[in-house]
């Protein structure tokens, strides 16, 4: 997929962008931080070692419903009384962020799934300009009472609509005991390692899909941590769509319907969270009735010494919630753990995670891998105040098709430049460690990609 | 109703005062009526008070402040990372806003208003916890350090004011800007670091570069915008930065610090 033609949509965003860029590198006085630090008058490193990562702090912020760590404060922080209403300044709950590629070369061979033709190299530069941008709504309704809904418009997917929207109902019973979530959420938020708290964004794959219960094209693999991705090859969602080896799922989805609990009954080093889901791909409704359900653990250790690590573990138990090209329902469930070690300027996290698939149909028993693995280690170092280096290393060892499952090792570094706390621009590339043009695996035939980007918060 | 600093809940020790013989003066000729900074009343039994203050603080502190107080909480790195601030280490005697001489400890009104009001841009107001709650952690960290059972520093008392914003005060702010040599900090005309910042001279006690307030925006003065806010942080100085007390070069006429504060305002380009 290529990105789209110049529109006039296009066009008026790029003209947003010009002029959104030229006000940050001109205007001196204008403390421009995203809605929770306006309406907390703190600066984004109170909460984010760097954006968009979290810090223990935002990390407990969250966990709270969007009210400060150890309180109950959502409904009087920056609130005002009218009459019998409790009213917020819209500044301290509305906010956007604009990321993505202004330049990337990427060098891959396009994907002839069950053939024996090699796949016809592709070496392209393109030029774009950030083509995510998102508009979200949070905050606290009162106490205990919290929302956060995302638009997300994707230029590139060409895609527009709700990304996440959910309401919690926080502190249920005594401080801390229970947090319940409901609506569509991001089930990794409070592990050691979230899906959407990376300093490598997720890159989606290059496919073409080939009709329902059809293996899609795939010309270039997604740039997803591998421990997060689907790790199979021939699983289909619901509706005969193909679910891309590379894409964020299950517990590590971007966003599924469902409702959680998580909560500190014993204090700040023991997390737990519980919860239920539709299941993978499933929006509102579940055609196929059973439930996705999973729990996770959390223990956070280091309380001194500029010293932060915790270590999760979690268990994801999927019932039909795949199927495979003979529409057969299969039960597609994921155990991991996950760690996270921050130590002055150094942020390490990594996550090992084992993907299962049960109740295959006997045709398949010979041809299809059940089991798959994904390792991801990452690392960041902020160098200066303002440079920040990362580097990621993933290993998947795929599942499914035997005749399309393979193992790929991927090495990814960046260099963020923060301009402001709320602006990067960046410089990525991503190297596959195992690339070999002559096989027909997309996880072979993707060479290098190279990016420049921004990310920008307000 | 004129203001002081001097708080009515001095609990748990005894007052002992140590203060310069010009600050003395001051006090001793400058008498206000005493009121509180806030309504809030301190716990009376301590011992629940620990208890509860431990919990608190554990929940809301701990991240940035750490658990022994000395401000190596998981947090604190990323906080300024390169750059001051910091988290404040309770186990030394050097805090940056106080209402008592510089060297000296907050009083506990001092910590409580802090907790209350936040830092802009590095500490949020923990007003979201109840008044008793912030007062348990008052108590609570006090244990962090020995030196919190000494005599507690009474709080220095501003003259009578502030004065009105009328163009002979803040001519008179003006020359007193120069005077002092404020701008070699704070920049000529008072909205851009000044020299010393440029050749990196600017550093906190842990050497930590350091940004010094742009003036023209009170609002983000780490002390509060308030007048005496300003007047206290000026007169008191801020500890563990090269911001110094100017309480001896204003003793000859003590109601210059109102005129130096009506010419730092009269820079607001914001509240």
């Amino acid at each position: 997929m290529n990105w789209p033609s110049t529109s006039l949509v296009e066009k008026v965003l790029l003209l947003f962008w010009v002029i959104l860029v030229s006000q940050l590198f001109t205007t001196t006085d204008v403390q421009a931080i995203p809605a929770f630090a306006r309406k907390y008058d703190v600066n984004c490193t109170v909460c984010h070692t760097r954006v968009p990562r979290l810090n223990r702090t935002g990390e407990r912020f969250l966990e709270n419903g969007y009210q400060l760590p150890g309180t109950e404060d959502g409904g009087t922080t920056k609130k005002f009384r009218l009459g019998d209403l409790t009213l917020d300044d819209v500044t301290n709950y509305l906010g956007f962020r604009l990321r993505g590629n202004v330049l990337r070369t990427v060098d891959y061979a396009r994907h002839a799934p069950g053939t024996n033709i090699d796949g016809i190299p592709e070496d392209r530069t393109e030029f774009g300009f950030p083509e995510v941008f998102s508009l979200f709504t949070a905050g606290t309704v009162t106490n205990n009472v919290g929302f956060f809904a995302e638009v997300e418009s994707n230029l590139e997917e060409d895609e527009t609509g709700v990304e996440r929207a959910f309401l919690t109902f926080n502190n249920i019973g005594q401080h801390d005991w229970a947090h319940l979530r409901i609506g569509k959420f991001d089930p990794s938020a409070y592990s050691s390692y979230a899906t959407l708290r990376q300093q490598f964004e997720l890159v989606g794959d290059n496919s073409v899909d080939n009709g329902s219960f059809m293996l899609p094209t795939i010309n270039r693999i997604g740039l997803t941590p591998a421990a997060f991705a689907s790790k199979f090859h021939g699983l289909f969602d619901q509706s005969g769509t193909t679910i891309l080896p590379t894409a964020p799922s299950l517990f590590h989805a971007v966003a599924e319907m469902g409702l959680d609990i998580h909560g500190r009954p014993f204090g700040d080093w023991f997390l737990y969270q519980v919860g239920i889901l539709n299941g993978a791909n499933e929006p509102f409704g579940d055609s196929n009735n059973p439930k996705d359900w999973y729990v996770m653990t959390r223990f956070d250790f280091a309380q001194s010494d500029y010293l932060s690590a915790n270590f999760s573990g979690f268990a994801y138990f999927g019932s039909n919630n795949a199927k495979v090209s003979t529409m057969a329902d299969v039960n597609w469930s994921r155990y991991g753990f996950a760690t996270n070690v921050r130590y002055y300027m150094v942020d390490f996290y990594a996550a090992f995670v084992v993907d299962h698939v049960a109740n295959l149909p006997n045709s398949f028993k010979n041809t299809f891998d059940e089991t798959a693995t994904g390792l991801t280690v990452e690392a960041n170092v902020l160098a200066t105040d303002r440079i920040l280096f990362g580097i990621r290393f993933d290993h998947l060892d795929a599942g499914g098709l035997r005749t399309q499952r393979t193992s790929s090792s991927l090495l990814g570094v960046i260099a963020k430049y923060y301009v402001r706390s709320n602006m990067a621009l960046f410089l990525r590339d991503d190297i596959n460690l195992r690339h070999a043009q002559g096989r027909r695996a997309p996880e072979r035939n993707f060479r290098n990609a190279f990016f420049v980007g921004a990310d920008v918060a307000f | 109703m004129p203001f002081s600093w001097a708080p009515m809940w001095h609990f748990n020790r005894p007052r002992g005062f140590k203060a310069p013989n010009l600050l003395r003066g001051i006090v001793v000729c400058l008498t206000l009526s005493l009121t509180p900074l806030s309504g809030a009343e301190p716990p009376t039994d301590l011992s629940d008070s620990v208890v509860r203050g431990k919990r608190l603080y554990e929940q809301s502190c701990l991240l940035c402040h750490g658990k022994t107080g000395q401000g190596d909480g998981p947090d604190a790195f990323y906080l300024g990372a390169y750059s001051a601030p910091r988290p404040r280490n309770f186990t030394e005697a050097e805090f940056k806003f106080r209402s008592t001489p510089s060297g000296q400890l907050p009083t506990d009104a001092d910590l409580f208003e802090t907790i209350t009001r936040g830092i802009p841009g590095y500490m949020p107001s923990f007003r979201g916890l109840s008044e008793t709650a912030r007062w348990d952690i008052v108590v609570y960290m006090k244990n962090f350090s020995s030196m919190y059972q000494e005599a507690e520093i009474p709080p220095i008392v501003l003259p009578p004011g502030p004065l009105p914003t009328t163009a002979e005060s803040v001519n008179r702010g003006r020359k007193l800007y120069d005077m002092l040599d404020c701008a070699k900090c704070h920049g000529p005309q008072s909205m851009q670091p000044g020299g010393l910042y440029a050749q990196g001279e600017l550093r906190d006690r842990r050497g930590l570069p350091l940004l010094p307030p742009d003036l023209s925006h009170p609002s983000s003065f780490k002390n509060g915008h308030r007048p005496q806010d300003i007047a206290q942080s000026i007169l008191t100085g801020l500890d563990g930065t090269p911001m110094a007390p100017f309480e001896e070069a204003l003793s000859p006429h003590p109601e210059d610090i109102w005129h130096l504060v009506n010419y730092l305002l009269s820079l607001s380009r914001s509240p």
